[in-house]
């Protein structure tokens, strides 16, 4: 049943869950949209129709996060795992971003399990919210999802005048439901109209394009920074290191990505991926070719995020097109 | 005027290809959004008819003539990255442009206004170039007068520090700024070096501390202010506030302007003896 909540049910709303929950919602700092936990539900800016700058895995995967520490004393050793205290809510995630989770979910979740997001997983809800417009990168369409796309979250809300259409889509969400909503009897709004891109016709090819020339061209541009990892819903690559002191040893995981240089330098200095195409193809046939055969799904959510944040236009969907295209070339030939 | 420009460009580029002077130009072409503009490689004549210039050409490109060493090569040069050339001249073929100025802009957007690096720049042709297109250009330039920088000097040590820390809290040590950056050419960055190990890998505010005040101080005397590394950050971090104190100090102190005289070598890569008598005063 579609329930109805007003822009004042929702804020009501925000504040009991605010009672229990550690409660993360896109907020805006500095003329940007994060997402970030609320202390109260008035920080929560649901108006923005762009995607926060960073994806919300960040919740599941920090950028930086100690798995576990270990304490000395007097010769006696302890280790200590980091616990997750409170349960969560993500609030108001964009279908494209629920997708981003769904798809880190399956090399976190498969066993043996990543236990850090298991626990983040099991203890935080979804709350989607219907994108009402379109941003020029999206193509989320082309990604397997939809603008409505309600499958990834456990309630999942779409704005319509004064307020928002309210859905239960798990028994989760039934839950965590306020009470006293009415009935939502009008129409639910259509979703706005996306571009496509041949991505289905590029998996299937794209293990042919291996060794083609149309890499390094590409790379020619790209700085190799890690700005569209970094801000990707679905890469989840990271480093590991020790810090050590008297007292303390800690086990820090940060986020790392295939674009650094440090990525896949071995000991002895041999570089399986040495120059800037090899690391660019690798960014690439993740999302297309490795993840897919692993998981089925492409990595890649349509979220639009690395085509805006890209300092040189590296457009993954440019790529998709033009993966096609040397593709027919070379059957053509 | 953008439409002459480019199209100098272009004749310049076929023929230095056609010619065999060099094995490919590096300039601007249309990015995928219709509006801004990316780097683009030209190998191909033919493929000369892409490139454009613009007042969203804001790219500096002499940071890619380091991954093409060994290859003669032209790039197409606005005054301020002219000031980033500092490699054997003969390698490299420089198209420089008269500069309009660039606008700021943002992925399938461009404003009306300048960037604020255009606003005070007094350059308005390249320092060293082969070819100058826009030889006539000419604007009026603000005087720097470095009012912000004056205005955080002002503040307490305190109250600078709690500004920074949030600022840096937000990076995330995607090395972007480093990346683009013409004077960033370490073989290997300090903040990848292990041993001796000045940062680690956390993208937590203490660490991007060590990683954003090294890195602007590194580049203090060298850093020609293209502030590409504040244009692509994706945080928004002020980063042209400490580069250009570093600037002004640098001016103060040595009467030096990175950059503006090739031939000159920045203040911390040089010591005259004299130097040396007078710190052990």
């Amino acid at each position: 049943m579609n329930l109805y909540a007003s822009k004042d049910d929702l804020i009501r709303w925000l504040d009991s869950l605010l009672k229990e929950h550690i409660v993360i919602a896109p907020v805006e700092i500095q003329g940007q949209t994060m997402f970030q936990p609320i202390s109260k539900a008035e920080s929560c800016q649901l108006s923005a129709i762009s995607n926060t700058v960073l994806s919300p895995k960040g919740w599941f995967l920090p950028p930086t996060e100690t798995l576990f520490s270990v304490k000395r004393d007097d010769g006696h050793v302890e280790l200590v795992p980091t616990q997750v205290e409170q349960d969560a809510v993500l609030f108001g995630l964009h279908p494209c971003d629920a997708r981003g989770i769904a798809l880190m979910d399956k090399p976190f979740l498969q066993e043996p399990s990543d236990a850090l997001y298991r626990e983040r997983r099991s203890r935080t809800a979804l709350i989607g919210l219907a994108c009402r417009q379109a941003q020029p990168e999206c193509f989320c369409t082309s990604m397997g999802s939809a603008p409505d796309d309600s499958s990834n979250v456990d309630i999942m809300l779409t704005e319509v005048e004064d307020g928002y259409i309210v859905q239960a889509i798990t028994d989760k969400g039934k839950t965590l439901l306020p009470k006293g909503l009415k009935e939502y009897k009008g129409k639910v709004p259509a979703p706005p109209k996306l571009q496509t891109i041949p991505t289905k016709e590029v998996v299937s090819a794209i293990k042919g394009l291996f060794n083609d020339p149309y890499w390094e061209k590409l790379a020619d541009r790209c700085l190799h920074c890690n700005i569209c990892a970094y801000v990707c819903p679905t890469c989840y690559c990271f480093d590991i290191r020790d810090y050590a002191d008297k007292e303390k040893i800690e086990r820090v995981r940060s986020w790392e990505s295939c674009q650094s240089r440090g990525f896949s330098l071995t000991a002895g200095g041999y570089d399986p991926r040495a120059t800037k195409g090899e690391r660019l193809r690798q960014r690439f046939c993740h999302k297309l070719l490795y993840f897919p055969e692993e998981f089925e799904d492409v990595a890649c959510v349509g979220c639009g995020r690395c085509v805006r944040d890209c300092p040189v236009n590296i457009d993954i969907r440019e790529v998709i097109n033009s993966l096609k295209q040397v593709t027919e070339a070379k059957s053509g030939s | 005027m953008d439409k002459e420009l480019t199209q100098q460009i272009r004749d310049k580029a076929r023929s230095l290809l056609e010619e065999g002077v060099v094995e490919g130009v590096i300039g601007y072409e249309r990015a995928s959004d219709g509006v801004t503009s990316r780097p683009f490689f030209v190998y191909d004549p033919s493929d000369t008819e892409r490139l454009i210039f613009d007042e969203t050409c804001a790219h500096n490109l002499v940071k890619y003539l380091m991954d093409k060493k060994g290859k003669k090569m032209a790039v197409v040069v606005k005054p301020c990255d002219s000031r980033a050339i500092n490699l054997e001249r003969d390698k490299v073929f420089i198209i420089g442009v008269g500069c309009p100025g660039m606008v700021e802009t943002n992925w399938s957007h461009k404003s009306e206004t300048w960037q604020a690096k255009c606003r005070s720049c007094q350059l308005f042709k390249p320092v060293v170039y082969d070819f100058l297109v826009g030889e006539e250009i000419e604007r009026q330039a603000e005087e720097e007068t470095y009012s912000d920088i004056a205005e955080a000097e002002a503040k307490s040590v305190g109250t600078r520090r709690e500004f920074w820390l949030e600022q840096f809290g937000r990076c995330i040590r995607c090395y972007a700024c480093r990346q683009v950056c013409p004077g960033c050419y370490c073989p290997v960055c300090f903040a990848e070096r292990l041993d001796p190990l000045w940062v680690g890998i956390r993208i937590a505010p203490e660490e991007n501390d060590m990683w954003q005040t090294v890195r602007s101080f590194h580049l203090a005397g060298r850093c020609i202010g293209c502030n590409e590394c504040e244009r692509v950050c994706p945080v928004d971090i002020p980063m042209s506030l400490l580069n250009r104190k570093l600037e002004k100090d640098v001016k103060e102190l040595f009467n030096f302007q990175a950059g503006l005289d090739p031939e000159e070598p920045p203040p911390f890569a040089t010591f005259k003896k004299e130097e040396i008598m007078e710190f052990e005063k």
